[in-house]
């Protein structure tokens, strides 16, 4: 399988996903929005298998591959905020956000391209790249909800019940953006020497992850202001962009070891 | 927030005293740094690295037990101090992020005359600013999990101490170790030995152990097949140059609208030619290179082009089959897929050991990590020479128990989630 069958199963996913999002509109249950959703992910996810396999290694080193996982794991974080949480507007959010990704990636398509090199072959690159962008789709999700709020601030009627859902999403976040840079900081040690280099990619991971540190810290105090907190959000979610794919085009990044992507 | 009645200093503190206490942190830290430059981490190394850190925590478990209950210390470790500290080493770390940095070793006059080089923003890492506000988060991180002690203990606390505790132990360990963290590299020629390593800035250093080279052997991926410009030598489509890996005699590609067809493939090929004749011969030998024969054909074409294509290697020329005018098929050099060394390791105790050194499969000995770095590449392939680092770090061992406190604390973050009664 290659880069030229996936508008297939893009279109596919995205028109489960859709009439998923729009049926948690409409019906009582949840059942039948969770399970086009799950269709969906089912037949996105036979797209990454096949490109793995063909690819003979986990398609995670170019950024299209990483998109990819990315428009995976959104729905997947939607899924569970709507199963957890209620919303029904979640679904739409994330398949929205999913299919501008995916779109990008018909657009922009990657290369075939086999080649691993040395560094990248180890048994922490797929769990660390793989998490890093689980804890992306469920950030992604909760600043979703940060603009939704910060939008119609006013018209919300059950905000504590809102913010409660943000501070689950934001914890899980963090808790993978954790686990994702200790592991990478253990795999750079076994394949640099060091676990830590301050390069511009590590070091605008460790910016990312001091940004949601402050959300979850000012969130603890009962007085907290929510307008604050959701502008928090928005914030490190633009941190998090810098590094996963800013630092490419920044100056201080030109020798960074981290971009593979050409 | 402030009560409106309060005013700025009157207990209890709030936000605005932690943001002039993190500007203070941050001042000294400037004022020391146009005084006396950068940190000079050479000088805390071993011993002084391990007072300076027992200082430290003593200063911490002090100011806890004699003064843990007055109203400053309560307020130094919790949220009030908390988030300034931590949105000003943000602020530091996206300016380190933003700004390119320069090694340790750079000196002042090196360094762009600019703005920038006073305050240490060029090496940030090694600026007083920078390593204050380190200390300054440190404290509070140790006060508010020694405060954490003092109430009434239930699960989440668990968390807590995984969390905050090991943070604590990897960023002081790491702090404090990189004044006794020693790389060096060496390079060695097959069926040589070596036990001389050389620094950052060109210092050699014998170490306790030597290093045989038996056997340096490197492995590439299959060729790829480019169209490339003539007069600019670029890969086509100039926008997204499209390659081709070899997959098979027979095979047929389309590249930059020229369709190829494989006719012929020697991994191992001795290239003979002169202005008048060309023949492309299998060889097994060093320096034998890659060679596919291929037809090219493309749309405007009177009759296809056949011809052979090669990298070449340090003997032979490399080989380009030319289309037309404009455009013909090259062959960039391979990718490595892997290098690896097989090397004999003597230690000063007598001690022999025989080991295969990979990129991502260091091997240690003692108290050194010897890692796969480099090797000859303007021999490419037939390399005899291989390039170690060497990388000795003794607050290796405190460093990753802090960071699997921190792998726990993170598991049990994800699955607690926050505090109910936080809404
Ligand atoms: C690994 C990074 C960190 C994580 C995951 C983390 C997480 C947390 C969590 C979840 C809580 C709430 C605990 C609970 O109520 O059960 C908390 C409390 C707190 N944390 Fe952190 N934290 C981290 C780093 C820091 C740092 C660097 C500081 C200070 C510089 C800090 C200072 C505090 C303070 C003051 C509290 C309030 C404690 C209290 O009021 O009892 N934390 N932290």
């Amino acid at each position: 399988m290659t880069w030229d069958s996936f508008i297939y199963f893009a279109v596919g996913a995205v028109l489960l996903w859709g009439s998923g999002a729009a049926l948690a509109y409409r019906s009582k249950h949840k059942l039948w929005p969770a399970w086009l959703t799950a269709a969906g992910l089912i037949l996105f996810s036979l797209f990454i298998a096949g490109l793995w396999i063909s690819l003979e290694r986990p398609p995670l080193r170019t950024m299209g591959e990483t998109r990819l996982w990315y428009s995976f794991f959104l729905p997947v974080a939607g899924l569970l905020t709507y199963l957890r949480w209620n919303y029904k507007w979640i679904l739409s959010f994330t398949t929205v956000l999913s299919t501008v990704f995916i779109i990008v990636n018909i657009v922009k398509p990657d290369i075939h391209n086999k080649v691993l090199m040395p560094a990248l072959q180890s048994p922490w690159f797929a769990p660390h790249v793989i998490i890093y962008m689980f804890s992306y789709a469920i950030l992604g999700a909760a600043t979703l909800v940060a603009i939704y709020y910060l939008a119609r601030e006013k018209k919300i009627t059950h905000k504590a019940r809102l913010m409660e859902m943000t501070d689950s999403m934001v914890y899980a976040g963090i808790a993978c953006i954790t686990l994702g840079m200790l592991m990478g900081a253990i795999w750079a040690k076994v394949a640099w020497g060091h676990y830590w280099s301050w390069d511009p990619k590590e070091t605008w991971a460790a910016a990312t992850w001091l940004g949601y540190l402050l959300y979850i810290h000012y969130r603890l105090k009962k007085n907290a202001s929510d307008k604050t907190s959701m502008i928090l959000l928005v914030l490190a979610f633009i941190l998090l962009q810098i590094c996963w794919y800013g630092v490419n085009y920044l100056p201080s990044a030109q020798q960074s070891i981290h971009t593979y992507s050409s | 927030m402030k009560s409106p009645s309060r005013k700025i200093w009157e207990q209890p503190w709030g936000y605005a005293e932690g943001f002039i206490m993190a500007a203070g942190v941050l001042l000294s830290g400037l004022l020391l740094q146009f005084a006396a430059g950068n940190i000079e981490t050479a000088l805390f190394a071993f011993p002084v690295n391990t007072i300076l850190g027992a200082l430290f925590v003593a200063g911490i478990l002090a100011v806890h037990f004699l003064a843990g209950k007055s109203r400053t210390v309560r307020w130094l470790s919790g949220v009030y101090a908390t988030i300034p500290a931590l949105a000003a080493l943000l602020t530091l770390t996206v300016i380190l992020g933003l700004v390119p940095q320069f090694p340790a070793g750079t000196g002042r006059e090196q360094l762009p005359p600019h703005l920038f080089s006073s305050p240490g923003w060029y090496q940030m890492i090694h600026s007083w600013p920078f390593v204050l506000l380190c200390f300054y988060n440190l404290t509070i991180l140790g006060l508010v999990t020694l405060r954490r002690t003092t109430r009434k203990q239930s699960w989440r606390d668990i968390g807590f101490y995984l969390n905050h505790l090991g943070l604590f132990i990897a960023l002081l360990g790491g702090l404090l170790g990189s004044a006794d963290m020693e790389r060096l590299t060496m390079s060695i020629q097959e069926g040589q030995v070596e036990w001389r390593g050389t620094g950052k800035t060109g210092e050699i250093k014998e170490l306790p152990v030597a290093i045989q080279l038996d056997t340096f052997m490197i492995e590439e991926y299959e060729p790829k097949l480019v169209i490339i410009e003539n007069e600019t030598g670029k890969m086509l489509p100039a926008s997204r140059p499209e390659t081709y890996m070899f997959e098979g005699v027979g095979k047929t590609a389309r590249l930059a609208d020229v369709t190829l067809e494989i006719t012929d493939y020697l991994p191992h090929a001795a290239i003979f030619r002169d202005s008048t004749f060309l023949n492309v011969v299998p060889m097994m030998m060093e320096g034998a290179t890659a060679a596919i024969r291929v037809k090219a054909d493309k749309p405007g074409l009177g009759q296809p082009m056949e011809g052979w294509v090669s990298n070449g290697s340090y003997l032979f020329p490399h080989l380009l089959l030319q289309i037309d005018e404009e455009t013909s098929v090259a062959m960039p050099l391979q990718e490595v897929r892997k290098y690896s060394s097989h090397v004999t390791v003597y230690t000063e105790a007598g001690s022999t050991k025989e080991a295969v050194i990979e990129v991502n499969r260091p091997l240690q000995v003692e108290d050194w990590m010897i890692y796969q770095y480099s090797y000859d590449d303007s021999k490419g392939k037939y390399s005899g020479t291989s390039v170690f680092e060497l990388v000795r770090d003794p607050w290796l061992k405190t460093v990753y128990i802090g960071i699997f406190m921190l792998l726990a604390g993170a598991l049990f973050l994800f699955i607690a989630g926050p505090k109910k009664s936080i809404s």
